[in-house]
């Protein structure tokens, strides 16, 4: 690989993110409601666990749940779901097929986009949290490590959902409520794995939802480190990999499709 | 000379609609050529065949020579395509959207805030800067849109149909930039159905029927390809009579539908027109000379010639 395509490619990348976050900004502030959700979240849940003495212990795996499972879900594949459908309704897409932007540069500038997205997230909830008397146990850097896995597999999962179930703005929602919503149930983000029928425990293991959840409230709630965590980090690497390779592949099988029409 | 482009018996097929059918052209550096057709008879593909959105079942296209196939991705930095729809992001400001695109051909920070300078200043977008694409008309659209084309410097230029939803103002604005692009040494492809527009753009203009060109030239060359010299229109409240009488003078039709068209071999005064066709059936008669639209109808109504 040259210099010259690395630096083209990096360059592209950033034109993307920079593109998005400009974008999410001028539509209706959206960079501050994607921080005020898991902030909302958060205060709600905090005050449901406050209320309750036998759940507080709870807290810590609340605020990681809230962030994996609610805050990055929404932003990171609703979002991605919804870039996509804006491109195709725009046309900008068409246009996008005449420069020499690289497909994988494309995927590579939205995961930079959502990961800046997901900071603020990050940022917003455990300032909420910590507030409210939740606390963050783990390695600061294995659990940035593993929202950075989990950002990845969700801008995948964002393509794949996104080129295939909803080429209007309208679908998104519908498109996220069907495939999206019972993922994250598989996930163990409303139930634990342990009370789930044996046959849904099994399904749940290829879901990478539950590796993220697992992984981050590992670090985040229970203090894990890599070696206990081993089984979620290898499954959420190798689904990143994927993911990369899920991206590209349905971002040029969207450019093939626009081709045709 | 090269041409800046050359396209070579091109094939392109969509399900079992052949589209086009050993399609030929060439387009030299600063000159403009037209492609002109009905509906459907294949413009948009070739424009998206050079612009690398769509790849030709067989048949070369070449730019300063060089094969597509062999250049690859490369094309691109080569070739502007300004389509249709306009293709912009509604939510940032033109120069945005200029630079956006900038980026993704690789233009470094330093040469693309002077080209966004420079384009915002000569599509005169420069009181537009702080006002966001979706705001801007139509007109102002379509100047950023085609801004947006030129943005990494093209050696050929493609605009598809670039005034069709513009108001009369903006098309003369954008009349005067394809000017002075070619003036500057681009070569520019372009489709449209406006003839007026194909008339002061065009050096040459290729009409299209069922995926070929069927006629090309200058717009004095295809003039010459009408075997006429006169058209004579009238409106009559008795068409079979009209047209019976027009017959009878060895008139040719060119058009059966209000008001009747005429083509004449022979230039008549009007006063000659009015005295051969002389009938109560007759409300008005006008006689001019065979413009592009004649020979544009003239052409397609008649096959290849």
């Amino acid at each position: 690989m040259s210099y010259k395509f690395l630096s083209m490619f990096l360059e592209q990348s950033q034109a993307v993110a920079h593109r998005l976050l400009l974008e999410q900004w001028r539509q209706g502030r959206g960079l501050i409601f994607w921080a005020v959700f898991p902030m909302a979240m958060m205060v709600l849940f905090g005050l449901v666990y406050a209320h309750n003495d036998h759940m507080r212990a709870g807290l810590d795996a609340a605020a990681a749940g809230i962030l994996v499972g609610a805050a990055l879900f929404f932003s990171c594949l609703g979002g991605t779901v919804a870039i996509l459908a804006a491109e195709r309704e725009r046309r900008t897409l068409r246009r996008l097929l005449t420069t020499p932007l690289h497909p994988a540069a494309y995927f590579v500038g939205v995961v930079l986009a959502q990961l800046q997205l997901a900071l603020l997230q990050v940022v917003s909830l455990y300032a909420i949290a910590g507030f409210i008397g939740a606390r963050y146990h783990g390695s600061v850097w294995l659990g940035g490590f593993v929202l950075l896995l989990s950002v990845f597999a969700y801008v995948g999962m964002g393509f794949f959902l996104g080129v295939r179930f909803a080429k209007k703005s309208e679908e998104v929602v519908v498109a996220l409520s069907a495939i999206g919503v019972p993922l994250l149930v598989l996930g163990g983000t409303f139930f634990p794995l342990e009370i789930m029928p044996t046959a849904m425990q099994w399904v749940a293991q290829i879901d990478p939802m539950l590796h993220m959840n697992q992984a981050f409230k590992g670090v985040a709630a229970y203090g894990l480190g890599v070696a206990e965590l081993q089984g979620e980090l290898i499954f959420l690497i190798l689904f990143c990999a994927l993911s990369m390779v899920l991206g590209v592949k349905s971002y040029r099988h969207l450019l093939f499709m626009e081709q045709q029409e | 000379m090269t041409a800046a482009l050359q396209i070579l018996g091109l094939f392109k097929q969509f399900g079992p609609l052949q589209v086009l059918k050993d399609f030929c052209l060439e387009v030299q550096s600063g000159e403009v050529v037209g492609l002109l057709g009905p509906n459907g008879c294949g413009k948009s593909t070739v424009l998206n065949l050079v612009a690398q959105v769509l790849k030709a079942d067989a048949g070369q296209i070449a730019l300063m020579g060089e094969p597509l196939d062999q250049l690859g991705s490369t094309s691109r930095f080569r070739v502007g395509l300004c389509s249709q729809d306009c293709a912009l992001y509604p939510d940032l400001l033109p120069a945005e959207n200029l630079d956006f695109f900038a980026r993704l051909y690789g233009i470094s920070k330093f040469q693309r805030q002077a080209r966004v300078e420079e384009l915002m200043n000569l599509f005169g977008l420069v009181p537009y800067a702080s006002t966001r694409v979706g705001r801007l008309s139509g007109g102002w659209q379509q100047r950023l849109h085609l801004a947006v084309s030129l943005v990494h410097r093209p050696e050929l230029l493609i605009l598809d149909e670039p005034t069709a939803c513009v108001d009369v103002a903006a098309r003369q604005d954008l009349w005067r930039l394809i000017e002075t692009l070619r003036a500057g040494g681009t070569a520019i492809l372009l489709t449209t159905h406006q003839l007026d527009e194909a008339e002061r753009l065009c050096n040459r203009i290729a009409i299209m029927k069922g995926g070929r060109i069927i006629a090309q030239g200058s717009v004095s060359q295809l003039l010459t390809k009408v075997k006429g010299e006169t058209i004579v229109k009238v409106k009559s409240r008795d068409h079979d009579v009209t047209l019976a009488r027009a017959q009878s003078l060895g008139w040719r039709v060119s058009q059966s539908a209000e008001p009747l068209n005429f083509l004449l071999e022979h230039a008549l005064s009007l006063r000659e027109v009015v005295v051969a066709l002389d009938g109560p059936e007759v409300i008005s008669v006008s006689v001019q000379g065979v413009s592009l639209e004649d020979a544009y109808l003239e052409l397609l109504g008649e096959g290849a010639l």
